[in-house]
C-alpha cells in the first residue's frame, strides 16, 4: 500500500494518531504539500463522505474522520502556508441566529476544508450582519447557513435577505440542515441546498464554477 | 396507573398533538408564565382541552435539568444554553451536586412542578411529568459528545482516556438530576412522567458499531432510563418514552425494553412496520411530520390531512394500540401560527 493510501485509509477509519504521523512522514520525505492534502488528506473525507451518502456511514464515522483530518491538517497547513498555497475559494458559515446547534456545520465546515475551501467558522446563534460583515471582508465565494431547529428558520431567511440587501451580488447563499428541504431553500431564495454534508462539497463546487 | 387506561386511549381513538408551546406562545407575557407554576398549570389546562385529550403534557423545554444540575454542582455566572464542560467533571464537583440534590429546584423547574400540582388537584385531566432523558443531558453537556461516544464505543475505558471520562461523569450527573427530577414530578402528583431521549438515535450511535456487537446504546442510552423506569414502577408511575431521532430498529425495540406505557417516534419511522417488532401492550404514539408544519411549501395541509388518514388507516391493520398524534412537541414559528395551527387541527379532529 502506498503512504498516500495509507494516509487516505487513516482519515477514512478516523484512525488520527496514524493519520498525524503518515503526514509528518510524508512532509518529512519532501512530499508536495499539496500532494499530501490532494492525494492522502481529501480522497479520505471523500471516501467518508460517499459512504455516508450510501448510508454505509454515519455521523459518528464522518466525526472521526474529521477529526483525523482536522489534526493531520494542523500539520500541514504551515508547510502549505510556506509553499504559498491557498485555497482557491472562501467560504463563511455558521449556524443561524437562535440555534446553538453546531455538529452539521461543524461537518460541512470540515469537508469543505478537506476540498480545499477556506473556511471561516463565525460558530453558532449568528447574526444575519455577522454573516454579512463576514464575507465582506473574507471576500467570500459562499456563505453556508446551517439551522437545527424549525424555530430558527425564519432566522435563516432573515439573514438570505440581508445578504441580498446588503448587494453582496457575487456571493452564493448555501442552506442546510435537518429541518431544512429544497422547497424551503427556494422558498427564501437560497442558490444552494445540501441535504448532508458530504453533498455540501457537490454543491459548493458547483455554484463558484 | 392501569396501563388497560392508555390501551382504552388507543382503542377509543383518541389523538393529539404535543401542543402546549402553541397555546403558551399566544399569551402576551409567556416569559413570565413559564416561571410562574400556578399560570404554567392553567396554559397546560387550558392546551390539553383545546386538543381534546385527557392527558395533560407539559412544556417540552429540554434545557431545565441542564440548568437544575449546573446550579446544583456550583457552577454559577454561565448561560446553561450554552455551557459546555471542557474537562471532565472531578469528583469534587460530582460529590458537590450529590450533596446539593436535596436542594430546592431552581424556579423554572420549580414552576413545572407546581404547574403538574395544579393540574393533579385543579383539573380532572391526568398530569404528566416531562423531563429530558439522561443520555440527551449528557449531550448537552460536553460540546463533542459523539465523537467520544464512538470512542467509548470501541472499548476504550474512562480511565484511559479524557473524553470518555467526560462522557461517563456527565451521564453520571445526569442520570442523578434526571431522577431528582422525576421524583419531584411524581411527588406533585405526576400519573406519568414523559422522558425525552432525543438524543439516543443513529447521529450518537453509529449503526456500524452497533451491529459490530458494541454495548454502547445499551450501556449509555437503556441503562440509565432502566432506572428511571424502575423508580417510576416503584411510585405507581408510567414512563412514556419520546424519541423523535433517526433510529434503527434495533433502537427502537431497546426503547420498548423499558416496557413504556406509550412509546412517541418521530417522522423517520414507518409506524405499522414498527408495531411488528413492539409488544402489543405498548402504545405507539405519532408521528405527523410536525417539524415541517411551519410552511406550506414543504407539507400543505392536504398532505398532512392525508398521512393522517394512512396512520390511523395502516395502524388500525395493523392492529397495534395507536394514538395519532405529532412527532414531537410542536413548537410556535414566529410568523408561521396559522398554518402550523390548521395542521394541528388535523390531529385533534379525530378520525
Amino acid at each position: 500500500m502506498s503512504q498516500m493510501q495509507a494516509l487516505c485509509d487513516a482519515i477514512q477509519t478516523g484512525n488520527r494518531n496514524e493519520a498525524k504521523r503518515l503526514t509528518q512522514e510524508a512532509i518529512d520525505a519532501g512530499l508536495n504539500p499539496q500532494d499530501i492534502l490532494d492525494k492522502g488528506l481529501v480522497p479520505g473525507m471523500y471516501a467518508i463522505g460517499e459512504k455516508f451518502k450510501r448510508n454505509e456511514a454515519f455521523v459518528p464515522e464522518m466525526l472521526i474522520a474529521a477529526r483525523a483530518m482536522k489534526e493531520a491538517m494542523a500539520i500541514l497547513e504551515p508547510h502549505l502556508v510556506k509553499a504559498g498555497i491557498q485555497p482557491k475559494y472562501r467560504v463563511v458559515i455558521g449556524t443561524v441566529q437562535g440555534d446553538l446547534h453546531d455538529i452539521g456545520k461543524n461537518l460541512v465546515a470540515m469537508m469543505w476544508k478537506g476540498a480545499n475551501f477556506g473556511v471561516i467558522d463565525l460558530g453558532t446563534n449568528v447574526p444575519p450582519d455577522k454573516f454579512v460583515a463576514a464575507a465582506r471582508e473574507h471576500d467570500a465565494h459562499i456563505i453556508g447557513l446551517s439551522a437545527l431547529l424549525t424555530t430558527t428558520m425564519p432566522a435563516m431567511k432573515e439573514t438570505v435577505a440581508k445578504v441580498r440587501a446588503a448587494g453582496l451580488d457575487k456571493v452564493k447563499v448555501m442552506v442546510g440542515g435537518a429541518p431544512i428541504t429544497r422547497e424551503f431553500a427556494d422558498e427564501i431564495g437560497a442558490d444552494g441546498f445540501a441535504p448532508d454534508a458530504a453533498t455540501a462539497v457537490d454543491v459548493a463546487l458547483r455554484l463558484v464554477a | 396507573m392501569d396501563r388497560q387506561y392508555y390501551l382504552d386511549l388507543a382503542a377509543r381513538g383518541v389523538s393529539f398533538p404535543i401542543g402546549t408551546d402553541l397555546v403558551l406562545r399566544e399569551h402576551a407575557d409567556h416569559a413570565q408564565i413559564v416561571n410562574d407554576g400556578r399560570r404554567l398549570g392553567q396554559v397546560i389546562d387550558e392546551a390539553a382541552r383545546r386538543y381534546r385529550t385527557p392527558l395533560a403534557f407539559p412544556l417540552m423545554d429540554l434545557m431545565i435539568e441542564k440548568a437544575d444540575l449546573l446550579h446544583l454542582a456550583g457552577v454559577h455566572g454561565v448561560d446553561p444554553d450554552t455551557f459546555h464542560f471542557d474537562t471532565p467533571p472531578d469528583e469534587k464537583l460530582m460529590a458537590k451536586l450529590e450533596s446539593n440534590l436535596s436542594s430546592p429546584p431552581g424556579v423554572r423547574l420549580q414552576a413545572n412542578i407546581d404547574a403538574i400540582r395544579y393540574i393533579a388537584q385543579e383539573t380532572d385531566l391526568i398530569p404528566v411529568g416531562m423531563c429530558i432523558g439522561p443520555f440527551s443531558l449528557m449531550t448537552k453537556l460536553l460540546a463533542d459528545p459523539i465523537t467520544a461516544v464512538y470512542i467509548a464505543g470501541t472499548g476504550m475505558k474512562p480511565e484511559e482516556d479524557p473524553e470518555v471520562r467526560a462522557v461517563e461523569r456527565t451521564l453520571q450527573m445526569a442520570l442523578m438530576v434526571v431522577l431528582r427530577s422525576v421524583r419531584l414530578q411524581v411527588d406533585a402528583g405526576a400519573h406519568a412522567v414523559c422522558i425525552a431521549e432525543p438524543a439516543a438515535n443513529k447521529a450518537y450511535f453509529s449503526p456500524n458499531q452497533l451491529e459490530a456487537g458494541s454495548d454502547i446504546f445499551e450501556r449509555y442510552a437503556i441503562a440509565p432510563n432502566r432506572r428511571i423506569r424502575d423508580l417510576l414502577r416503584m411510585r405507581g408511575a408510567d414512563l412514556i418514552f419520546h424519541c423523535c431521532g433517526e433510529l434503527t430498529d434495533m433502537m427502537v425495540q431497546r426503547f420498548a425494553s423499558l416496557d413504556p406505557a406509550i412509546l412517541s417516534l418521530g417522522s423517520s419511522r414507518v409506524l405499522w412496520e414498527d408495531a411488528r417488532i413492539l409488544p402489543k401492550n405498548v402504545v405507539l404514539y405519532g408521528n405527523l411530520p410536525s417539524k415541517k408544519f411551519y410552511s406550506d411549501e414543504v407539507i400543505t395541509l392536504e398532505q398532512v390531512e392525508q398521512k393522517a388518514q394512512e396512520l390511523r388507516q395502516k395502524m388500525r391493520q395493523a392492529g397495534h394500540p395507536f394514538i395519532l398524534g405529532s412527532e414531537c412537541d410542536v413548537l410556535h414559528v414566529p410568523g408561521c401560527e396559522q398554518t402550523i395551527r390548521r395542521k394541528v387541527e388535523v390531529i385533534s379532529r379525530g378520525g
